[in-house]
């Protein structure tokens, strides 16, 4: 970042308005703090006021009411366990993306005719809207109307049966699915560009040699791309966290509450039962949570490049 | 992997470090088509939906393809102007699109070039990124009830540049810098302002930048539901909440559903295949500069 | 006889002299039209179910009425599971997005004291509607209308859960000799769900997999209202009344919910999944030999108007003309959701809004609505019942009709109290919590928990008032 330092001294040193050149860069990047405050501390403002009173759908008691809403949240067991479900599902589906996208990006790292398509065909699932893709995968899964259970049947040579989205044994598998065939592609093409800007020269040195596959890319490759990877990582840890469209479409946290996240929770509680206090409350639990996570993930993954 | 030789170790392979041998030629052909297929099938499964008479759609067990092609749905839509809903996410994605990208690249020409606030404000920026939609939605609508901007083009695209901002932000920076800094000195010598420098030497070299950043900026405005289904009621439902708007109780209108993804998808496809190039760099936070 | 014609025309004239309308012979229909023509231009935002209800506005009753008074209708299709919250969102945004509502009638009373809903009782008398919504059946007109004593709705449609059996199954000498000799008692209609055990057990062992005893809508958003039924007719009662405290999770609840679970065995693989759409497709393709659905099927398993364009996705009727009607097992169907048409009181357009309702709901062009084949309004007035325009549209049509009159007169209301959605919400998890597989006692209990937490929340005494309220009406728990 010493460049930059310099290139700044360099732009200042030029005689031009006084006035405007001390101000110029703070007047650029006003309105952008302006607009994150004003979406970001009014409303934070509202929330914590509103955690501290009792607002409900059947009344609005804008009294103080202490830490009514806290304690309750720390005894609500719906709660906490829609925040390990989003945890688990985070810690199984960020490992088969990143091995499902390894296999994938290696698989189309050399040349081959098409190659470029095959890529281009790849990544539309990624760009679909989740709400869309929870929604096909939800026919999909249909058990009279769908074809995962009309192939299951063909491979098994009898009717195969399975209710995914209503028995708990299959319903996190079904999302898995959905989740995994959306954002393998998103994983896959961050690796494949990694992978392509390994420095060959370090590979080709190691296969001279005499060191194998295996060896050059647990020590050469992967070290190399690990920058990348952890910010693909965490972008894709983060997108975990905030799971709903898909949860959604799929299983609106059914059956009971076994497929409920952090976020479907927070909207059932914020907008369907209007426990607007409440939700509050929860909100800011997550914020804090969250916070520190990040906080913790940004200074490991080195995000300021 | 295995068996190794001295001869293979003297072959140096002309694309890379996996050799030929490990994974042939036909094998991976024919593993990248399968692969292709098992991720385009839903895609497909769900579009063919929009062809279909209503009873292939709801034949049971399912029928793979309509015996023929018929464009019902598609008129079904226009006439009950459903496709309404694909404007209103044209008009709140995209003046959003331009807001966040004009105040977000002035702010990224300020950190970029100007360091101001340190690398702190920049983390700060991009850390409102990361913060849960819902959690953002829930005080952002009791703001908004108490200000009318429900169901308001304003409130949806001010949400949408609010949300949108930290990602051009950060984006830009990177792009920004990447410009050699020679142009603007000399402008600047030439007497130009800083405005003028910015709109007409700035904007310009960053065009590449400019454009592959909004086509993602979009995107996640296009693509977005949950801001949505709270914020939207009549007058300004956008595409992906009229999808969910046919998941009735009596009737699943499958054919509508996949109507409505094509003509909110079929743009985005575009626009993605038309960017490739920068397709990298966007979704990475501009962690490969691609 | 022949007196009675002016006789009756006499006294609608006296009413309508005495209401202090302009006593001139027109129909509360062409009142509310005359009425609405000053609006002309205008747009009204109109909420309905989305779905196949919503065909009625978009196909028929709107272009109809802006035909009729130049005001357009705009329908907002909302799934059903969401048109509580949006509806009171709404409210709480106070946009005035909306004007004329449906709503289920389980869910006024919530929405009517957050003060989302207009009070009616003006326009009806202003505009003359008072005689004909008597003609509306007593169970909806006498249950539903009303909220601590004003009228915010006008009860649009029959809904109720009747049960349609296969005469041809039912009636043949083979499976009466066999069903006998083997439990011991004749076939016929169920009359208790041990009773529907039986006879799903007895047509799934012989005929699975080309025919199920029976099937039963079992999705999210339903199931609480055949639970509630059924937890009924075995004699529950949904609270103690001195307490409060929750009886959903006694015994019998746990019994109830068991023996849901175990019926799946005799019901199509796969059937814990199954929304209504999926009941019905079997039941027309003739794979059933029962099942419980509202009042639609019957007509279309009559074949009536299903060669319409909105209803082609519907399987060719296999069962024409083998379709038996009866009520349920306890003869107390569950009303199951219906519909209310409101006004919404942030309304701009209150008095059109209200004009359009009291014109839908008329007897005139209520009964062409119900006879539309592709909508979802079933017959809700008397004189549905009765007609003899709806009785000639097919064979066994009297039959139909009959036994929703019946099932009017008998049916049981859903559970209204206050915050209403949140107590079903909470059973509707523990029901397909337990489909899911948890333990079925396990999952009541813990539901009858958070019904305690949800009552104490609202307040003990309030809900306690709210409930007696709701326990008294005629319909509440069947009477013994």
């Amino acid at each position: 970042m010493t460049v930059s330092t310099k290139i700044a001294a360099g732009l200042f040193g030029k005689r031009v308005d006084a006035f405007t050149d001390r101000n110029f860069k703070y007047l650029l990047i006003a309105p952008a703090i302006f607009i994150l405050l004003l979406i970001g501390i009014f409303p934070l403002i509202n929330l914590v006021v509103a955690s501290f009173q009792d607002i409900t759908i059947l009344g609005e008691d804008k009294s103080f009411q202490g830490l009514l809403n806290y304690k309750r949240l720390f005894s609500d067991a719906r709660m906490w366990e829609s925040l390990l479900h989003t945890v688990l599902f985070m810690a199984v589906a960020l490992p088969i993306e990143l091995l499902l996208g390894t296999v994938m990006a290696l698989l189309l790292l050399e040349k081959m005719w098409g190659r470029q398509i095959f890529i281009a065909l790849l990544i539309i699932p990624t760009v679909i809207a989740p709400i869309v893709a929870g929604a096909t995968w939800r026919l999909m899964f249909d058990n009279r109307f769908g074809p995962i259970n009309q192939v299951l049947g063909w491979f098994k040579g009898e009717p195969v049966n399975i209710v995914w989205i209503v028995n708990s044994s299959y319903v996190w598998a079904a999302i898995l699915a959905t989740e995994v065939w959306q954002w393998t592609p998103f994983m896959f093409l961050i690796l494949l560009a990694g992978f392509s800007n390994v420095d060959r020269t370090q590979v080709e040195a190691a296969q001279i040699d005499g060191a194998s596959n295996l060896r050059i890319f647990f020590k050469i490759v992967i070290p190399a791309i690990r920058p990348v990877l952890a910010i693909a990582l965490l972008i894709r840890a983060l997108d975990l966290f905030r799971l709903f469209d898909i949860v959604w479409a799929l299983t609106r946290g059914g059956p009971g509450t076994m497929t409920e996240t952090i976020s479907t929770f927070t909207y059932v509680k914020g907008f369907e039962q209007f426990d607007t206090s409440y939700t509050s409350a929860v909100a800011i639990v997550v914020v804090v949570l969250l916070s520190i996570a990040v906080i913790f993930a940004l200074r490991r993954v080195e995000i300021a490049r | 992997m295995t068996g190794e030789t001295r001869a293979d170790a003297v072959y140096v392979p002309k694309d890379w470090w996996l050799r030929r041998r490990t994974w042939t030629y036909v094998g991976r052909y024919a593993a990248a088509i399968v692969i292709t297929l098992l991720f385009l099938f839903p895609v497909y499964w769900i579009f063919i939906m929009a062809f279909k008479t209503p009873e292939e759609v709801f034949a049971s067990p399912p029928i793979w393809y309509p015996a023929q092609i018929q464009f019902k749905t598609f008129a079904v839509l226009f006439r009950d102007g459903d496709v309404g809903t694909i404007g209103n996410s044209l008009i709140t994605a995209g003046v959003s699109t331009v807001l966040a990208m004009f105040f977000g690249t002035i702010a990224a020409y300020s950190l970029a070039r100007f360091r101001t606030g340190g690398e702190n404000l920049a983390i700060w920026i991009i850390s409102q990124r990361m913060i849960p939609p819902i959690v953002i939605i829930f005080p952002v609508f009791l703001v908004y009830v108490f200000f009318g901007w429900v169901d308001t083009f304003q409130g949806l695209i001010l949400l949408y540049t609010a949300f949108n901002l930290p990602y051009v932000t950060w984006m830009m920076r990177g792009y920004i810098e990447d410009i050699p800094i020679e142009l603007e000195q000399s402008a600047l010598v030439d007497g130009w302002s800083r405005w003028q420098v910015l709109l007409r030497v700035v904007f310009p070299m960053a065009r590449a930048g400019l454009f592959a950043t909004a086509v993602f900026t979009f995107i996640f405005a296009w693509n977005d539901f949950i801001f949505a289904l709270v914020l939207t009621r009549v007058e300004i439902t956008t595409y992906p909440v009229q999808v969910t708007s046919f998941f009735g109780q009596q009737q699943t209108f499958w054919a509508k559903i996949g109507a409505m993804s094509i003509l909110g998808t079929l743009p985005i496809f575009f626009a993605v295949a038309l960017f490739q190039r920068y397709l990298v760099r966007g979704i990475s936070l501009g962690a490969i500069k691609g | 006889m022949r007196l009675k014609v002016p006789l009756a025309g006499l006294l609608a004239a006296g009413l309508l002299f005495a209401a202090g309308s302009p006593a001139t012979a027109q129909s509360a229909a062409d009142r509310a039209v005359e009425a609405a023509k000053k609006y002309a231009g205008t747009t009204l935002n109109i909420t309905w179910e989305a779905g196949l209800q919503s065909l009625d506005p978009l196909n028929f009753s709107g272009p109809m009425w802006e035909e009729l008074t130049g005001i357009k209708i705009n329908v907002i299709e909302i799934p059903i599971n969401e048109l509580f919250t949006k509806t009171l969102a709404e409210h709480r945004a106070r946009t005035g997005a909306f004007d004329m509502l449906n709503v289920v009638p389980a869910w006024m009373p919530d929405l009517a004291a957050a003060g989302a809903l207009e009070p009616l009782d003006d326009f009806i008398d202003k505009f003359g509607y008072r005689d004909e919504l008597q003609d509306i059946a007593p169970v909806y007109r006498d249950n539903q209308m009303t909220f601590r004593g004003k009228i915010y709705g006008l009860p649009d449609d029959g809904d109720v859960l009747i049960m349609y059996y296969r005469k041809d199954l039912f009636g043949d000498p083979a499976n009466q000799s066999a069903f006998k000799s083997r439990f011991g008692y004749d076939l016929a209609p169920p009359t208790t769900w041990a009773q529907f055990r039986d006879i799903s057990q007895y047509f799934t062992e012989k005929f699975a997999p080309d025919l199920y005893g029976s099937a039963m809508m079992r999705s999210a958003g339903l199931i609480h209202y055949f639970y509630e039924e059924r937890f009924r007719v075995e004699g529950g009662k949904f609270f103690d009344a001195d307490t409060m405290k929750a009886q959903i999770g006694n015994d019998i609840a746990v019994s109830v919910l068991e023996g849901m679970i175990d019926e799946h065995q005799f019901m199509p693989p796969g059937v814990e999944g199954w929304g209504p759409i999926e009941v019905l497709n079997a039941w027309l393709a003739g794979d059933l030999a029962m099942m419980g659905w509202w009042p639609p099927p019957g007509r279309w398993s009559a074949g009536y108007g299903t060669d319409t364009d909105a209803l082609s996705w519907l399987p060719k009727s296999k069962v024409a003309g083998k379709v038996g009607y009866a009520l349920p097992p306890g003869g107390t169907p569950q009303l199951a959701a219906g519909f209310l048409l409101s006004v919404s009181a942030d309304s701009k357009n209150k008095e059109a809004a209200y004009l359009f309702a009291q014109w839908l709901n008329s007897k005139e062009i209520s009964l062409k609505r119900v006879q539309l084949p592709f909508a979802l309004r079933d017959p809700f007035r008397i004189s549905h019942f009765e007609s003899a325009e709806y009785k000639a549209l097919w064979p066994a049509a009297s039959d139909y009709l009959a036994t929703l009159k019946s099932a009017a007169e008998s049916g049981l209301l859903d559970l209204s109290i206050r915050n209403t959605f949140a107590y079903e919400d909470a059973l509707t998890r523990a029901i397909t919590a337990s489909f899911g597989g948890a333990d079925p006692r396990e999952a009541l209990n813990k539901a009858a928990k958070e019904w305690d937490d949800i009552t104490k929340r609202v307040g003990v005494e309030k809900q306690r008032e709210a409930y007696l309220d709701w326990a008294s009406k005629p319909n509440a728990y069947p009477k013994r």
